[in-house]
């Protein structure tokens, strides 16, 4: 364990309306143990007692499952560390005299509230639009009356593993949902429980993800790149497969 | 109407660049074998070039056709490029790119356009053809020109960046994503520009470095 | 306060059944005029949501976060129980009702528990139609792995992630109901207080946490489904929103507060490394499958691990268990680290640490073998640690994980408030004075998808239920309150008498208090000490708490400060319980009731009842009921892992 001096330049911005602006503050003598949403909980009891508004950001479980934190750390979303959210990301991979550009995700799609807060509610318009199996309580067959092989359900399992953070739009030049949208449809229709509705799915998921917003894939793969649970592109390409069956024979 | 709606959702404009993509690149095999006549001598070009023309019907038809293609494939990609521009480039302070072969991914319209600017030179360099010189002498006098070789031979090193991403992301596009066959399909993404680039290049090179000068 | 826990009549097996049949019942056409206000959004809360809307009943459900989809049951990390016997190891509905029992010490109801039991098995068949991709063995049917001291394997697990895979299909189902107009769902919301008109709840006050607006709901009936109460330590592997204040604010409007003092120490999670450290991190109980606890024989022996002989190993656990070795249930794990460190063997740089070893297993099974059961666990600890599970043993040692005392509530989930109901963690009802693993997720589906729809009918269908609006003097008044207590916290600002103190240092502080005398072990001088302790604590807080910004905006400090207040007035009554109950059970461990062998002993005669805790006044001592336990169809035993 060692200590290490930084300097932050936080993005600092009131509320939706106000403007916004980069503000630099320095810390001294941060354990690299630290995570580093702890490193910002020091910054804000240091801005406490020196009466200034602590650095909103948003933060749950501090376990990488959330999907609540997220913060973009000089321009990479969740910082530099591979596979990790931000609550996971720890100071050691920091060293003394590092100046770390802290900002929130950015998007048309997700406005900024307060510092780093934003919102993605837009996130859970996609899933309202589609991304379940309409089954109602009760009435449910033998967990066991269809078997599924444990490869099917392991690869709906790495799709299900999206935790709606939001770095994939964040990262994305075009500000694009893909990632995030092809997680949810992939994992429903790999398994049979969510084939009766599929091109349903597909075809209102992706036009509410077009009306909140968001920006047109590229195929540039920085989603695939900065995503804290490593979601893989291949659910996109399983998505417009999904999309294209769906537009040529429903609806 | 379902294909205006597909059309203009964000897939269906995704899966129109990348069909439009795949015709241009057969039309571009089409070209490339149809020139490989060159190779075989003026008289076969020559003979080649006339018995097309002899085909009115059918040269029009790909000429529409591939006009239209184009036209989508332009259309639709000046749609995506103005449309993703609202989330403008400087958003963040700091950006930085995680991603390998960003040049070619980012740049994708700028590679377009060059291209276009490309068809528009050489549409009126061969195609319109007031003064009725022979096609295979016309290529001579064209490419023979150090500058006008050099455009081209610039163009199709455009053309091979445009497809070392486009030929992957069309793939993708099209659904085709499969751990096994991955790396395949990486390969080919470099061979298919890599043949385009080596084969018309050729074909330049030939005439500017005059081995094709009594052709 | 008249405690009348509504237990059906009937053989044990049958009381559930009984009881959905002679329940009342609300007309389907009739529903959509009862409003249902739901408060949190973890499984209960997602679960109870979905299911009444599908029914037909107008919900408008609450979350503190940005979205559903983030409470807190997402980090549920092993497993869920069910009865299924799919393995055909010999379980079933009586034996998963009878290792919970047990597994609480004899301090839960036994009709609650075997209704537990038996509906484990729906939950299961409901999570598979919603399609949550639990693991499978290769043959397609569905994988189970024994947890937690469990001797069938009845766990149901979807990698490392169930909690989150079972969240995400609470929360896809009420998505469909948000599109469907069932649920109308408030996010960045939090409930500041309760609302009670005659009698009855009859809404609650929220703060637009991103504006600051005080609003009031009303409705026929509330839901809280807020979670368990561990963060009042500060340093818990809870997520850091979750908090008491909900339940608090129903307790003061005398709801009963049933056995606060059980909380659930779990025995593996990573070791505390600083003062700035802000949360713990669990590390899943199944790593106890394979992994080989012990601690150097002689104390204060600072060797690297590897440099320790076999033979200067303690397998303190192995030794003193021979029959459950490393698997003992949780409290047994838990106090057996702490024994070792308080006797100097701890290893780590603090001394409060032991071994989990899996060189053992790497060398029975091969490290790809391991490396598949656990990977993502060693990787999470590498990443937070930055030293390998596979070349050096974990370091672990026990933190605050669940609470099993909550809101009292009778059979059909009820508080002592009628109308209010309290679901999942928040109430007190099925795990006793200790949890097994694997089974909080299988109480909170339980409690939303299947009983709450019955307990809600019957509840409407018996009760009668005058109109109210938002506009009534009620609402006025306790939305007055809550601006008013706000503002409270708020008049320090400038700092108050005497200088400044940050929300985060008295949390801290009330932190150590619980965890010093109220944690792990408790005797009654550390208590008492504690009690008079703990006043002084809060009046520092209200003295020189300061909080920067203002109340109408988005300000995190004021929403911590708000939360911290309520655990300052709630340790109180974790304290008089653990005072109150001088036996030892469970995860309750007072020092002065201990077997020979240094076991928890339990008092049936004098102890087998739930406390249940109910408000007198501010600085007023509370008042304890007893709900007295009887065990019908199980016989309290001394509970022995030897
Ligand atoms: C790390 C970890 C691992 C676990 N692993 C397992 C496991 O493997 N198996 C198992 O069975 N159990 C496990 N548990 C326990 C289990 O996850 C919880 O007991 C269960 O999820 C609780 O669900 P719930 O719906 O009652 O409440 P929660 O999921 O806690 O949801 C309550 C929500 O309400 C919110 N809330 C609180 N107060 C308010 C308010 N005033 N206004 C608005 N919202 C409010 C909270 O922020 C929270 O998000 C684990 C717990 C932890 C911490
Ligand atoms: C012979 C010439 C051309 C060929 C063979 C070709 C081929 C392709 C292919 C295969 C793609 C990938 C489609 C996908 O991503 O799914 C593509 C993308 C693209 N092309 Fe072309 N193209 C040509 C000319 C042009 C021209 C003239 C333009 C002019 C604007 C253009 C603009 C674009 C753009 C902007 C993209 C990116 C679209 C996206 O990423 O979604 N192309 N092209
Ligand atoms: S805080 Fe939950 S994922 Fe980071």
């Amino acid at each position: 364990m060692s200590n290490i001096d930084l300097t932050l330049q936080i993005w600092r911005q009131k509320n939706s309306d106000a403007l916004g602006k980069l503000e630099t503050y320095t810390l001294d003598k941060i354990s690299t143990d630290m995570s580093f949403l702890e490193m910002l909980d020091v910054l804000n009891e240091k801005l406490t007692m020196e009466g200034i508004e602590p650095v909103a950001f948003d933060h749950d479980c501090r376990e990488g499952i959330c999907g609540m934190c997220g913060a973009v750390i000089n321009g990479v979303a969740h910082g530099p560390e591979k596979e990790t959210t931000l609550c996971q990301l720890h100071m050691r991979h920091f060293k003394t005299g590092d100046v770390l550009v802290i900002e929130p995700f950015r998007s048309r799609a997700f406005p900024i509230k307060k510092d780093l807060v934003v919102d993605r509610s837009a996130f859970d318009k996609i899933i309202q639009a589609g991304g379940y199996v309409s089954v109602n309580t009760g009435g449910t067959p033998d967990g066991n009356a269809i078997p599924i092989s444990s490869h099917i359900a392991e690869l709906a399992m790495d799709a299900a593993a999206c935790i709606g953070c939001g770095a994939c739009v964040a990262s994305c030049p075009n500000g694009a949902a893909m990632l995030f949208t092809s997680a949810k449809i992939s994992q429903l229709c790999l398994l049979p429980q969510g084939h009766a509705e599929r091109k349903k799915r597909a075809l209102s998921m992706v036009e509410t993800m077009d009306k909140e917003g968001f920006g047109n894939c590229t195929n540039l793969r920085e989603c695939e790149a900065v995503c804290p649970k490593s979601i893989s592109i291949r659910n996109i390409a399983r998505l417009n497969r999904e999309f294209v069956r769906a537009a040529f024979s429903e609806g | 109407m379902w294909l205006l709606r597909f059309s203009t959702s964000s897939i269906g404009k995704k899966i129109l660049m990348a069909s439009s993509g795949l015709l241009l690149i057969l039309f571009l095999v089409a070209h490339a074998a149809g020139n490989a006549a060159i190779f075989f001598g003026s008289n076969a070009f020559q003979t080649y070039a006339d018995t097309l023309h002899s085909l009115p019907v059918v040269v029009f038809v790909f000429g529409v056709g591939l006009f239209a293609v184009l036209i989508v494939h332009i259309f639709i990609g000046i749609q995506l490029f103005l449309q993703n521009r609202k989330e403008t480039a400087s958003r963040y302070a700091v950006s930085t790119k995680v991603c390998e072969n960003t040049l070619a991914s980012s740049t994708m319209p700028y590679t377009g356009l060059l291209l276009l600017l490309f068809l528009l030179v050489h549409v009126f360099g061969f195609g319109v053809n007031p003064t009725d010189t022979k096609v295979s002498v016309l290529v001579v006098n064209l490419l023979g020109n150090f500058f006008y070789g050099l455009f081209y031979l610039f163009s199709f090193c455009v053309l091979a960046v445009h497809l070392s991403h486009g030929f992957w992301s069309m793939l993708q596009t099209f659904g085709f994503n499969h751990p096994r066959y991955n790396d395949g399909i990486m390969k080919i993404t470099y061979i298919v520009p890599g043949f385009f680039l080596v084969f018309f290049g050729a074909i330049t090179l030939y005439f500017m470095t005059g081995l094709g000068a009594n052709y | 306060m008249e405690l009348n826990a509504r237990i059906p009549s009937g053989p044990l097996a049958e009381k559930w059944d009984n009881h959905k049949f002679s329940a009342k019942l609300v007309n389907p056409a009739n529903r959509r005029k009862f409003k249902v206000i739901v408060v949190g959004t973890g499984l209960a809360g997602a679960a109870a949501s979905a299911t009444l809307a599908e029914q037909g009943y107008k919900v408008s459900t609450f979350c503190i976060h940005d979205s559903p989809r983030r409470a807190h049951s997402i980090a549920a990390q092993g497993g869920i129980n069910a009865a299924k016997n799919y393995q055909t190891d010999g379980d079933s509905v009586f034996r998963l009702f009878y290792d919970t029992i047990k597994g609480g010490d004899f301090r839960a109801r036994e009709a609650n528990v075997y209704r537990l039991a038996q509906v484990s098995n729906n939950i299961i068949d409901q999570c598979v139609a919603q399609g949550v991709p639990f693991a499978r063995e290769y043959g397609g049917s569905l994988a189970n792995r024994s947890f937690g001291g469990a001797q069938v394997s009845r766990t149901f697990y979807a990698r490392g992630q169930t909690g989150q895979q079972l969240l995400l299909g609470a929360y896809s189902a009420l998505s469909r109901q948000i599109h469907n107009g069932g649920v109308t769902m408030f996010n960045r919301r939090e409930m500041m207080d309760l609302v009670v008109i005659d009698g009855q709840a009859r809404g609650i006050i929220t703060r637009n946490l991103i504006n600051g607006n005080l609003e009031s709901h009303w409705a026929d009936a509330v839901l809280l489904c807020t979670g368990g109460y561990g963060n009042v330590y500060f340093l818990s592997t809870n997520a850091m929103a979750s908090n008491v204040t909900a339940a608090w604010r129903a307790y003061k409007h005398g709801a009963g507060f049933a056995n606060p003092s059980f909380v659930q120490i779990h025995p593996t999670c990573i070791p505390v490394h600083g003062d700035y450290q802000s949360k713990l991190t669990l590390m899943s109980e199944s790593l106890r499958n394979d992994g080989r606890v012990w601690v150097p024989k002689n104390k204060g022996d600072k060797r690297k691990p590897a440099d320790i002989p076999e033979e200067e190993r303690d397998y303190y656990l192995e030794n003193k268990y021979p029959s459950f070795g490393n698997l003992v249930p949780r409290d047994v794990a838990s106090r057996n680290a702490k024994e070792q460190c308080d006797q100097g063997k701890g290893v780590g740089s603090t001394g409060l640490a032991v071994y989990l070893d899996f060189a053992d297993a790497i060398k029975r099974d091969g490290e790809e073998t391991i490396l598949r059961k656990y990977g993502n666990l060693f990787q999470m600890y590498e990443k937070i640690t930055d030293s390998s599970p596979l070349e050096e043993p974990m370091t672990i040692y026990p933190a605050v994980h669940y609470t099993m005392g909550g809101l009292w509530v009778d059979y059909n989930l009820m508080t002592t408030i009628p109308g209010l109901f309290a679901l999942g963690e928040c109430n007190f009802s099925d795990h006793g004075a200790n949890r097994l693993g694997a089974s909080a997720l299988m109480q909170g589906l339980a409690d939303g998808y299947f009983v709450i729809p019955t307990a809600i009918g019957n509840y409407f269908g018996e009760s009668s239920i005058a109109p109210v609006n938002d506009s009534d003097e009620a609402f006025i008044n306790a939305q007055q309150q809550v601006g008013d207590r706000l503002n409270k916290l708020l008049q320090n600002s400038s700092g108050g008498v005497g200088g400044k103190v940050t929300v985060d240092e008295i949390h801290k502080e009330l932190g150590r208090l619980l965890w010093d005398n109220c944690g792990m072990a408790r005797n009654k001088e550390g208590l008492e000490m504690a009690l008079k302790k703990l006043p002084e604590i809060r009046q520092k807080f209200w003295d020189k708490v300061y909080i920067p910004g203002s109340g109408s905006d988005l300000n995190q400090t004021l929403e911590r400060a708000g939360r911290v207040a309520d655990f300052l007035e709630f340790g109180e009554i974790m304290i008089h319980d653990a005072l109150n109950r001088a036996e030892s059970c469970g995860c309750h461990l007072r020092e002065e009731s201990q077997t020979e062998e240094n076991e928890a002993k339990r008092d049936d005669e004098n102890y087998s009842y739930v406390s249940v805790w109910e408000y007198q006044g501010d600085d007023v001592e509370p008042k304890m009921h007893k709900e007295d336990l009887t065990f019908e169809y199980v016989t309290p035993s001394q509970r022995s892992y030897k």
